[in-house]
């Protein structure tokens, strides 16, 4: 590598954007070149300098407490924004609104353990992302071995579509810092995730939790903590807990 | 989904990722209120459009709503001479803020602190006089350590603009605190 590409590459190094093959050609060549070692210490200080010497602003509490309760407005009088009034999409947005249950508890942060925040919140990334499964099939034999050499150990994948839960597939979800197996499997219109959590997160989480509508309900699935989370109402999770528990 | 799961689906990633919302208010529009405003009206944006996120970095995705709200009120700011911002003015007192930063602490190493306080204020005001083009890429890669692609999603813009504009800015701000350093240090003390 000579050091006019060198040049073009230091940026990317630097910001670890370069593939792994290319970084250690232009390690190599760093070994040789004192001035492409020179450049790239200067980017090292002007980033140390900027972290160290200009202030990261916090959000002020104020701030977050403001769009709490924005949030919780929202979630009280969907449409209670004027402007919606106008588009074509309200009248159906209401009616989903008295379909999904009109007394929505009011959205409070931190009255729950953080995993189930994490939980939550992976299973609504799911449903908002264009594709919440990663792995589409029915078939137990296609969706265990998809997770084997991705997680630490793959789970106990089982169908109960006679049951009405059908199997959909699986994807890889993060929990905290955690990647998790994710069963997904379908109920009526509900979708429903099954995350297979590493013990000591399993802990944290004993009995069943609600909010907004949706549920989290702890079981055992063969060797290994899991919990449910979905939009099914209490008793369909727990009769659903039952089924995956009862699987051998 | 429904509105109602969009709504608290937004809330979870705005709350989450808040600190780097308001850290570029600040950034882009120089005082608190201002900032605190385009969060809030980004999130509000956010709540609304929700529905229309189509997959790809959720943070990317909320960070430009946030830089989409932070720019709507400058250009109305632009409009109104009237608003000043506050941390320009304090800026300008350089220095008093930079004793006022000392008098809350009566330990010696008074020379170091003098030192790493006057620093701050030269690096904090040649970021804020940088070109906001430049400023709003090196804070979302050097300060919220976003990836090139993070950041090309928040500043809809290719990725090879991106690139160009971090180098470009790392190249002037370089240039902006290296003259000013050596005569900073002879009149420091």
């Amino acid at each position: 590598m000579d050091c006019s590409s060198a040049r073009e590459l230091l940026p990317l190094y630097f910001d670890g954007e370069l593939d792994r093959a290319s970084g250690r050609e232009f390690e190599r060549h760093l070994d040789t070149c004192e001035e492409c070692r020179a450049a790239l210490i200067e980017l090292d200080s002007l980033r140390t300098r900027l972290r160290n010497d200009t202030p990261r602003h916090a959000a002020p509490a104020a701030l977050r407490e403001r769009i709490a309760r924005t949030a919780a407005n929202a979630l009280a009088t969907p449409h209670a924004n004027p402007r919606m009034r106008w588009l074509a999409l309200a009248a159906s947005w209401a009616l989903a609104f008295v379909a999904g249950g009109a007394l929505l508890p009011a959205w409070k942060i931190g009255n729950e353990p953080p995993i189930a925040r994490d939980l939550f919140a992976s299973h609504w990334r799911a449903l908002a992302a264009a594709s919440p499964v990663d792995v589409v099939s029915t078939d137990r034999h296609t969706v265990k071995p998809w997770f084997e050499g991705k997680v630490a150990q793959a789970p106990l994948v089982r169908d109960f579509a006679e049951q009405g839960f059908a199997l959909v597939g699986g994807r890889i979800d993060y929990v905290g810092s955690a990647r998790v197996p994710v069963l997904i499997y379908r109920h009526g219109q509900h979708l429903v995730d099954v995350f297979v959590l590493p013990p000591a997160d399993a802990a944290a989480l004993s009995h069943p939790l609600q909010r907004e509508g949706y549920a989290l309900e702890p079981l055992r699935l063969g060797d290994q903590a899991a919990v449910i989370v979905s939009d099914m109402d209490a008793t369909e999770s727990a009769r659903f807990a039952q089924l995956i528990g009862a699987a051998k | 989904m429904s509105s109602a799961t969009a709504t608290a689906w937004v809330g979870e990633l705005a709350q989450r990722h808040l600190d780097a919302a308001y850290n570029l208010g600040r950034w882009l529009l120089g005082n608190e209120q201002d900032a605190a405003d385009a969060v809030h009206d980004a999130f509000v944006r956010a709540m609304r459009a929700a529905d229309t996120y189509a997959g790809g970095n959720a943070r990317a995705w909320w960070l430009a709503i946030v830089r989409n709200c932070c720019l709507a009120k400058l250009t109305t700011r632009g409009k109104d001479q009237r608003n000043v911002a506050i941390d320009h003015v304090a800026s300008l007192h350089g220095r008093d803020a930079a004793d006022a930063l000392l008098e809350q602490d009566e330990t010696d190493h008074i020379e170091s602190r003098l030192e790493s306080a006057q620093r701050s204020v030269l690096m904090t005001q040649a970021l804020r006089e940088l070109p906001l083009e430049f400023r709003e890429a090196l804070i979302l890669r050097e300060i919220e350590e976003l990836s090139y692609r993070e950041i090309a999603d928040a500043l809809q813009l290719p990725i090879g603009t991106v690139m160009s504009r971090l180098s470009r800015g790392r190249a002037l701000l370089q240039k902006a605190i290296k003259p000013a350093a050596p005569d900073e240090v002879k009149h420091g003390l």
